[in-house]
């Protein structure tokens, strides 16, 4: 089997010929540290932003590397928006949002153009462009169909926030101006749908909808809240993704529990990351492991940077072990692999993988 | 009076900042003192969204407006207050060197103001240096330090060196995802709560 067909058929809910292996993410940071395993030309440390465009497409070639070396069975893309420095440390999108960036993760949205309800009418929508899915394309290109193409893209209540330039301000709203909020989600919908076509046309087989809605003690917001603004957005994504053929599948940290429910509703085809801090996979795929791909699970939190090899190990052969048997399960991080990662862990969980992911279970 | 406080009270937790600003006005206007309007209206409104929450009755857009409305009703109140009413204390919060995530840091904020804290919030991505630059001209009876990812808690005992070697009696809160009470201990922090609103009661309970 192909990466790409171990990936498709797992999503189908069906065991593959191993469990494969994936990441949502890596910092650049963890592409060099890791790129080193294998090879010597890598970039300078330092982050994305602050990178020349010949260092940014060393990053990206090594982490090209890193994913053929470990025979990663997809690859995960994310859009690039091009920007403008506003100063040391924010730029500026074609949305107008000005972007905080960071050396620990990715740019996150501190302003933007709603500053308020009134400002809606005069926003003037971003289109996506051929130039933000360069970093897909580029993967595409590189990998063809040998490996599945994943493509990061917030959701509806993220781009909403993003657009507000803050959470707490959309949450607000929540409860102050339910017409606005609708409002502005028909806007982030739109964009959304617009970035799915784009997507697929580049090479995407599967989307990542990105944006967490829940922290590890609950969700951010009430059930009913996440069925008023955000689940029938995503349904109508869903279904539009799903009217091309491809597959897309929810990511948010935290105890998404309260609204699981809604997630299979919505109509996703897989869930990540299970942080196994407040998501136990041996009860999720009791209750949704006939609805829902599982993805992720192996702590990033402590285990990954922190943790032995050993006993990297033996949580990845205990997990395969609980998730895998009859498919349904893809293995990756309970979310990136982050800074504070240590690469040989990631190396031993890619490692384990292989050695008791291969179907059937246990044999 | 009675009545009134309870309608402030209920101002508050319906997030309704404008009846919040009316409403103590008001009970300004008949003469309450401002404490009282504070101690027995508005902070048992944001106990009673704290108890809500954690029975999950209410999530976070409930906190944020109890918090807006709490906030509308101390700008009326503050100027009120005589000059050697500290209040609960200060308290100065802080996301550590590397980490630009604001949110559990803003939650902690408006907790802290609903339990009659004064905050100071020196925003995000705070280095060491900073934070002994802003604990010695400032004061605060607590630091908070907030991080949310677990390459960046590491610096945390590296601050809480730094701020003991000033003061080695500061009270110093630690909190954020990656956090536990165990991890707390080990970095010699005096508090941890696992939320914003326990995070408040800790911060009492520590100044008590």
């Amino acid at each position: 089997m192909t990466g790409r067909e171990r990936m498709l058929e797992a999503f189908a809910l069906r065991e593959p010929d191993r469990v494969p292996v994936w990441e949502m993410a890596f910092n650049e940071e963890s592409i060099i540290k890791l790129g080193r395993f294998f090879t010597d030309d890598v970039p300078p440390m330092k982050f994305v932003q602050q990178m020349t465009p010949e260092e940014k497409l060393k990053l990206l070639s090594t982490l090209f590397t890193v994913v053929r070396e470990l025979e990663l069975d997809g690859i995960t893309a994310i859009t690039l928006l091009a920007t403008e420095p506003v100063d040391d440390d924010h730029v500026k999108d074609g949305w107008g949002r000005i972007l905080r960036v960071s050396e620990e993760g990715e740019a996150t949205a501190v302003g933007g153009p709603v500053s308020e309800p009134g400002d809606l009418k005069g926003l003037k929508p971003y289109h996506p462009q051929q130039g933000d899915f360069l970093m897909l394309m580029a993967a595409k290109g590189n990998f063809g169909d040998d490996i599945a193409q994943v493509l990061i893209q917030p959701g509806p209540f993220r781009v909403c926030w993003s657009l507000l330039g803050s959470m707490e301000k959309l949450l607000y709203y929540y409860m102050k101006n339910p017409a606005f909020v609708k409002d502005l989600s028909r806007v982030a919908t739109d964009y959304i749908l617009e970035v799915m076509d784009a997507a697929f046309e580049a090479g995407a087989d599967i989307i990542a909808m990105d944006g967490d809605l829940a922290f590890s003690q609950t969700t951010l917001m009430s059930p009913a809240q996440y069925e008023e603004y955000i689940l029938p957005y995503q349904k109508e994504i869903n279904e539009h993704v799903h009217s091309k053929g491809k597959l897309i599948f929810k990511h948010s940290d935290g105890n998404m529990w309260p609204i699981m429910d809604g997630i299979v509703e919505a109509g996703y085809d897989g869930f990540h990351p299970l942080q196994p801090q407040c998501m136990d996979i041996g009860d999720f795929k009791q209750r949704y492991g006939d609805h829902l791909c599982m993805l992720g699970n192996i702590d990033c939190t402590y285990l990954l940077p922190f943790g032995s090899e050993e006993e990297v190990e033996q949580t990845v052969k205990e997990t395969i072990a609980v998730a895998a048997p009859g498919g349904g399960f893809i293995i990756s991080s309970s979310n990136s692999i982050h800074p504070g990662c240590k690469p040989e862990n990631y190396i031993a969980m890619v490692k384990a993988a292989r050695k008791y992911g291969e179907y059937p279970i246990g044999s | 009076m009675k009545e009134l406080l309870q309608n402030i009270k209920e101002a508050v937790i319906n997030g309704d900042e404008d009846n919040t600003r009316r409403l103590v006005e008001e009970g300004l206007q008949e003469d309450m003192e401002p404490r009282q309007i504070l101690e027995e209206a508005m902070m048992p409104a944001m106990e009673e969204i704290g108890e809500r929450f954690s029975r999950n009755e209410a999530f976070i857009p409930e906190l944020i407006i109890a918090a807006a409305a709490m906030q509308e009703g101390m700008e009326v109140l503050k100027p009120r207050f005589s000059g050697d009413d500290s209040g609960s204390g200060l308290v100065m919060l802080g996301t550590v060197a590397g980490d630009i995530h604001s949110i559990g840091k803003n939650l902690v904020r408006m907790c802290m103001e609903g339990a009659g804290f004064d905050v100071m919030d020196i925003g995000e991505d705070i280095k060491t240096e900073r934070f002994v630059e802003e604990y010695r001209a400032n004061k605060p009876d607590i630091l908070g330090l907030s991080a949310l990812l677990s390459s960046t808690m590491q610096l945390m005992p590296e601050v809480i060196e730094a701020v003991k070697a000033v003061d080695p009696s500061a009270l110093i809160m630690v909190g954020g995802a990656p956090i536990t009470q165990e991890y707390a201990d080990k970095i010699g922090a005096s508090g941890y709560a696992p939320n914003a609103f326990e995070a408040a009661h800790k911060a009492r309970e520590l100044l008590a």
